[in-house]
């Protein structure tokens, strides 16, 4: 199980102990059969893990700034909480990348799945029906982006379509007002569970949420026929084509799989304040998407790893929590968070030039070798 | 299906004709190829060697003509009928997915599952495919990388070498596959050219009918063991590679020589 969470990163620094046998010397020496230096893997390893080296020093350096609010277990829990959002939609639009489409409707789905959700509810119907719905309607959303942008059109330019007329259709539903006081859904929102007496208040509803999310969502993807194919849809999609494969579905699963995850972190914000509300706000997609910028998700697609942009969401969070405690003003951390992401793209960019500088060396110094 | 005989071809195709509107891309072309030979297609730009793998390959349909596969009439909508009738196309793009690893993209299409409730759920048995990925590159005798290894960190040549692999893997299974290589040296230095020729060839002993689209004459030479060459459309030479004069050849390629076919054509 080295492994388990990244399709790239593991296994290629995983490529290097166990190794080829020896190449078969039958007189037909294929191509270059080396092994790949040292230095490549490790490069390779800072490339795919360098955002869990990154989250580790920011929590070291704020336990001993912060020190003593910031290091202890309440705290871990807040910071998760405030995570949890985030990370939803970032692994919907994250998925959606993968696959090689940016969905931007995120907000109006969550919009109406959330109104949906509160029109049933409130109309006296059972809360399972309503999450179902709810959920449903991000399903459809999904399907109806996917199947228009198949047709040849810009996935962007659609979903931008779809997110206005789905900001509309929430406020159709709602007529203009909100669905408040759902309270049912607490259970998914604020409610805590697995407390011990009066010294641990228990974990947040969302928290559990969202680890199942990244959990299913990294086993699909890295583990299972179709989300294999789904991220090779997302690297080059011709080539699946070519391959016979229906290409085509593939890339109405990533916008089935947006949609739904999209609709999901609308019903838990929901279940958060108890109140439907019609407002796609875009902000959740820029945040959405700087945790997915942040955990080096290549907007060509086919890259990435969902625990990556789990830890993404969990530094902005992390970022905005220490500088609460030490009451420096909130504007500083979408400032440091702005900082973080140029930075991490410039040192991705220095580390992708070693990689291949390295790579190419070592093929040439085999081609000297042979001759 | 009928056994094909050793002297049926494994593709041929007879009377191809395209047209684009009122442009003759292929005019009346006759080509086959054997099970285990190496036919190399050659022509200036724009002389309807891509324009004839497409139809080879099902991406085209032609406007008259047949295509026979291992003695069999067979009309080809799509590509996947092509692939269906045992002849794979290898791209000069190579279709490969860079960040996914050697045993995925030669799986690609055609994973394994493993065994049990886990399979159902459509897990893949990645061990099992790397397992035989290496068995079956280490019978073309070919030693990439390890399995394990994303397209993206491979050589050029390595690439080249998967893509070729990918589909002599497919094409095995079927009696007697064809394969179509586009330029499949186009990308590559002296070495690895040398890796990949001597990979067609193997392919080739191994009963594989293939046929390459190609500027490079020295390959043709190295690999094939009848020269196809065509001019504007039409098929001005089929000879053997064995003993072809290189300057005729020339000739044939830039039109400066006269078609083999002079006579056919002029009435």
């Amino acid at each position: 199980m080295t492994n388990s969470v990244s399709n790239s990163g593991a296994t290629v620094a995983g490529a290097d102990s166990p190794g080829p046998a020896p190449a078969p010397a039958n007189g037909a020496p294929g191509a270059t059969g080396q092994d790949m230096p040292r230095s490549v893997s490790v490069l390779v390893f800072m490339r795919d893990r360098g955002i869990f080296v990154l989250w580790g020093l920011l929590i070291v350096a704020f336990a001993f700034w912060c020190s003593p609010y910031f290091f202890k277990v309440d705290n871990a829990i807040l910071v998760a909480n405030a995570a949890a959002l985030t990370a939803l939609f970032a692994a919907g639009v994250g998925i959606g990348i993968m696959t090689g489409v940016l969905d931007l409707s995120l907000p109006g789905t969550a919009a109406v799945a959330s109104c949906v959700c509160g029109w049933l509810l409130t109309h006296g119907h059972a809360t399972w029906l309503g999450l179902a719905a709810g959920l449903g309607a991000g399903v459809l959303v999904g399907i109806v982006n996917g199947l228009i942008t198949i047709r040849g059109f810009n996935p962007i330019i659609v979903t931008i379509g779809t997110l206005s007329v789905l900001s509309g259709l929430a406020a159709v539903i709602a007529g203009g007002y909100t669905f408040p006081g759902l309270t049912q859904l607490e259970f998914m929102g604020t409610h805590r569970y697995l407390a011990v007496g009066d010294s641990f208040s228990g974990i947040p509803a969302p928290v559990f949420i969202v680890a199942a999310v990244f959990v299913i969502g990294t086993i699909f993807l890295t583990r299972t026929r179709d989300g294999i194919r789904l991220m090779a849809v997302g690297g080059n999609a011709e080539a699946v084509r070519r391959a016979g494969i229906h290409a085509d579905r593939y890339k109405v699963l990533g916008f089935v799989i947006s949609g739904l995850l999209a609709a999901l972190g609308g019903l838990v914000s929901t279940a958060n304040v108890t109140e439907a509300n019609p407002n796609a706000s875009p902000a959740i997609i820029f945040t959405a998407l700087t945790a997915v910028a942040l955990a080096g998700v290549a907007l060509t697609g086919g890259r990435g790893s969902l625990p990556r942009v789990l830890v993404g969401a969990l530094i902005l969070a992390t970022i905005s929590n220490g500088l609460t405690i030490r009451g420096i003003q909130p504007y500083w951390a979408t400032v440091c968070t702005g900082a973080l992401l140029l930075g991490s793209l410039l040192f991705e960019r220095v580390l992708q030039t070693a990689v291949s500088e390295r790579l190419m060396a070592a093929n040439l110094s085999v081609h000297q070798k042979k001759v | 299906m009928s056994t094909p005989s050793p002297a049926t071809p494994a593709l041929a195709l007879t009377g191809i004709e395209m047209h684009y509107g009122f442009v003759r891309a292929l005019d009346d072309i006759d080509i086959h190829v054997m099970p285990g030979e190496v036919v190399a297609l050659l022509g200036d730009n724009g002389a309807g060697k891509s324009t004839l793998l497409k139809v080879m390959s099902g991406a085209h349909k032609p406007s008259h003509g047949s295509i026979r596969v291992r003695g069999e009439e067979h009309s080809f909508g799509a590509p996947s009928d092509a692939a269906d009738a045992g002849i794979q196309m290898v791209y000069q793009d190579l279709s490969l997915v860079e960040p996914q690893d050697i045993a995925i993209n030669l799986n690609l299409g055609q994973e394994q599952l493993r065994k049990g409730p886990l399979g159902w759920l459509g897990f893949v048995d990645r061990k099992a495919m790397r397992r035989s990925s290496e068995k079956e590159l280490d019978r073309l005798g070919v030693r990439t990388a390890p399995m394990t290894r994303p397209v993206e960190m491979l050589s050029g040549g390595q690439r080249q070498v998967v893509a070729l692999a990918r589909s002599a893997i497919r094409v095995n299974g079927e009696s007697q596959g064809i394969l179509l290589l586009d330029e499949p040296t186009a990308a590559l230095g002296y070495e690895q050219t040398k890796n990949v020729e001597g990979l067609i060839r193997r392919m080739a002993d191994q009963g594989i009918a293939i046929v390459v689209v190609t500027h490079d004459l020295p390959l043709c030479y190295e690999v094939a063991d009848r020269l196809v060459i065509l001019n504007r459309g039409k098929k001005v030479a089929d000879l053997p590679a064995a003993g072809a004069d290189r300057d005729h050849v020339v000739g044939w390629i830039t039109g400066s020589r006269p078609s083999m076919y002079a006579d056919a054509t002029a009435s």
